[in-house]
């Protein structure tokens, strides 16, 4: 199972504490009002039975007391109900009113025994407060007071308390929620620097000293950062020396080299011979290092802006002598501007043109489609295709077609491909190569997010 | 055959491309400092000049922008920095194309010819293109902005020309680049720099322009 995350597991343990915190003041004050409340009403009805005792008794006190007559003439109104137990004959106000056998027989003996007594029973399942006094030896007075309002009252209190102790656990969530955010601020304040530098803005600092218990955390994340964006800046300026340095003899040798090819009919065959050399060799020398300066360099993420990549397809068939018609839009890849680096896009149609071209029996056609949000350039050619054993290999550099050691020169950079696998690698996709239904090599490069 | 002015302080550099130019059919003349070219430059006045950016004394960015200064000649970028930031700064100071050593001969010399084109003629001759107060007259090869001349270089006015012929219609940067730079396959930073250098001189507000706006991966487009 997937571990929660922290703000999860705060969030919980303070719904769960305070869960717990507020039933527990639930339980207690309910208890606490349900005995105050209890003992009130007991002390009520005992009063209440004491003071009807006293009036029965004197009713009684006659020579031939009507029983019946008495009770009825006993306001106790509709919460009480009166009894009265006479030589083993149980008297209530009306004949039929007569829950005697509610009264358990220890009160009955207690009573008789001349003990008052009180005890909580159940009269037709609702709950009540029996009061038992004796009047004389022969005489027993009981007086049943109903507790139904009582225990209402208790529901409504228990039904009132739950939903605040629910109301604060649900309150201790949110108070969670709510603290981990501003808890866990620095972090997202991290993770966003982070990201901003990861996207190749170095200059992205957290803001030191906001929070003295933080500081440690921004000062050495700061650090890091100048180290990373220094050493970035010195490979930067390393590649640029070096591509500067580079760049300029070979202005001159392609410069003096187009001299020589000029007057290459005026020179005796050795010197042409010679001369033609100096020429292929130094435009060789160019794409290699551009190619190489390129791959230095392409590690850098990728600059996306919206581009019309059928156009740009066409234009570099076109600028590569090829007929436009190779490309073919797919289903919903035409007529769309997909989100890449046109530089990088250009770059890989170029170089798996050019593999095409020089491995690949020539190119027979650039397809543009979409897998979801994923742009997809294909290039399919009519040569041998490529044997599985060499599909990895093939993008590595400096590694050049089979054809072309059978040739045993080529005139390939051999960093082609690579250059084609990192521009892929740098809008998060990749490329592949496979078989091309009908014979030959495709060559698959996916751009994640140029269509999404 | 038209004048190249070379300021190169490489003195193998300037003499390979002075050889190899001349081979092209250009007169040649170079300069190995920026002081020493601005000199040659008010002396005698070249059609084109090339310009390095890595240079002694006054740097290439500055000589172009004092160049720039004196009048409209075409200016082209020859150097072995590529990076975006250089390309821009250098475009911004005036330049107007750019080309990354080494450049072979052939591709050098198709730029220059580009550059020295003249604003194309419409099919059907327009005396003046209007846009609001901004006037464009390809006949007398002038900008006017509420009856005030604006003064453009050459490949601005080629570019002004080109939206304001297809005026209402949008451009993409690679139509644009061929049209005004020759380009088959060019780098289309050249036309946007070349836009924000025209849109703070014809637009009274050039960070929300009304007549020559962007449309987002589409292209520029002139209207009224």
């Amino acid at each position: 199972m997937r571990r929660l995350g922290l703000r999860a597991r705060v969030t919980a343990a303070f719904a769960v504490g305070a869960l717990l915190l507020s039933a527990l003041m639930a339980l207690v004050s309910y208890e606490l009002v349900r005995h105050s409340l209890l003992d009130e009403r007991e002390r009520t009805a005992i009063r209440a039975a004491y003071f009807d005792a006293a009036v029965v008794r004197t009713g009684l006190d006659t020579e031939t007391p009507d029983v019946y007559e008495v009770l009825r003439s006993l306001d106790t109104g509709g919460s009480r109900r009166a009894l009265v137990h006479r030589e083993g004959q149980w008297y209530a106000r009306t004949a039929d009113e007569g829950p005697s056998g509610a009264v358990p027989a220890g009160l009955v003996a207690m009573v008789a025994a001349g003990e008052p007594g009180v005890q909580r029973v159940n009269v037709d399942g609702q709950p009540a407060l029996l009061v038992g006094l004796p009047l004389s030896k022969s005489t027993g007075y009981y007086e049943i007071t109903s507790l139904r309002e009582l225990e209402q009252t208790f529901q409504v209190l228990a039904l009132a308390l739950t939903v605040v102790a629910m109301t604060v656990a649900g309150s201790g969530a949110a108070l969670g929620w709510y603290a981990t955010r501003h808890g866990l601020r620095p972090l997202t304040a991290v993770a966003d620097a982070a990201e901003k530098i990861a996207a190749g803005d170095v200059t992205a600092r957290l803001a030191p000293g906001t929070d003295p218990d933080l500081a440690r955390l921004s000062t050495s994340f700061n650090r890091m950062v100048d180290q990373v964006a220094e050493r970035i800046e010195r490979d930067r300026r390393f590649a640029a020396d070096v591509s500067h340095e580079l760049r300029s003899p070979l202005q001159t040798l392609s410069a003096a080299a187009s001299v020589l090819a000029r007057r290459r009919e005026h020179l005796d065959e050795r010197t042409a011979t010679a001369a033609g050399l100096v020429v292929e060799e130094v435009t060789r020398f160019e794409h290699l290092v551009d190619d190489l300066i390129e791959l230095a360099r392409s590690d850098r993420p990728a600059q996306r802006e919206p581009v019309d990549v059928v156009a740009l397809a066409r234009r570099v068939c076109r600028a590569h002598g090829l007929p436009e018609s190779l490309v073919r839009p797919g289903p919903g890849a035409a007529a769309v501007l997909w989100s890449v680096d046109p530089r990088r896009v250009e770059q890989v149609l170029v170089n798996l043109l050019d593999n095409a071209v020089r491995y690949g029996g020539g190119p027979v056609a650039v397809r543009l489609s979409r897998t979801g949000g994923s742009g997809v350039v294909e290039v399919d050619d009519a040569g041998p295709g490529v044997p599985p054993v060499d599909r990895e290999v093939v993008f590595d550099r400096f590694v050049r077609g089979r054809a072309a050691h059978a040739r045993a020169g080529g005139d390939g950079t051999g960093l082609g491909l690579a250059l084609v696998a990192q521009h892929a690698a740098a809008h998060g996709g990749r490329a592949v190569v496979g078989d091309r239904p009908g014979g030959g090599a495709r060559f698959r490069v996916e751009l994640p997010g140029a269509l999404s | 055959m038209a004048g190249v002015l070379v300021i190169e302080d490489d003195d193998r550099i300037r003499l390979a491309l002075l050889l190899a130019l001349e081979d092209e059919g250009y007169v040649v003349r170079g300069a190995a400092t920026a002081e020493e070219g601005l000199r040659a430059q008010r002396q005698d006045p070249a059609d084109q000049v090339l310009v390095d950016l890595m240079l002694p004394g006054l740097d290439g960015f500055e000589c172009i922008r004092q160049l720039r200064r004196d009048d409209d000649v075409p200016i082209v970028v020859v150097s072995a920095r590529d990076d975006t930031h250089d390309i821009v700064a250098a475009l911004e100071a005036g330049a107007d194309d750019y080309v990354v050593k080494p450049v072979a001969i052939k591709e050098l010399s198709a730029r220059l010819r580009a550059l020295r084109r003249r604003a194309r003629t419409a099919a059907a001759p327009v005396p003046v293109y209007a846009f609001g107060g901004l006037e464009i007259s390809p006949e007398e090869g002038e900008v006017r902005r509420d009856g005030r001349p604006v003064p453009v270089t050459r490949t601005e006015f080629r570019l002004l020309c080109e939206l304001a012929e297809h005026a209402g219609r949008v451009l993409s940067r690679q139509q644009l680049l061929s049209r005004v730079w020759g380009y088959d396959t060019g780098d289309e930073r050249l036309v946007d720099v070349h836009v924000g250098r025209l849109r703070q001189k014809i637009e009274a507000d050039p960070a929300n322009p009304r007549h020559l706006v962007t449309l987002r991966g589409l292209g520029y487009k002139m209207q009224r």
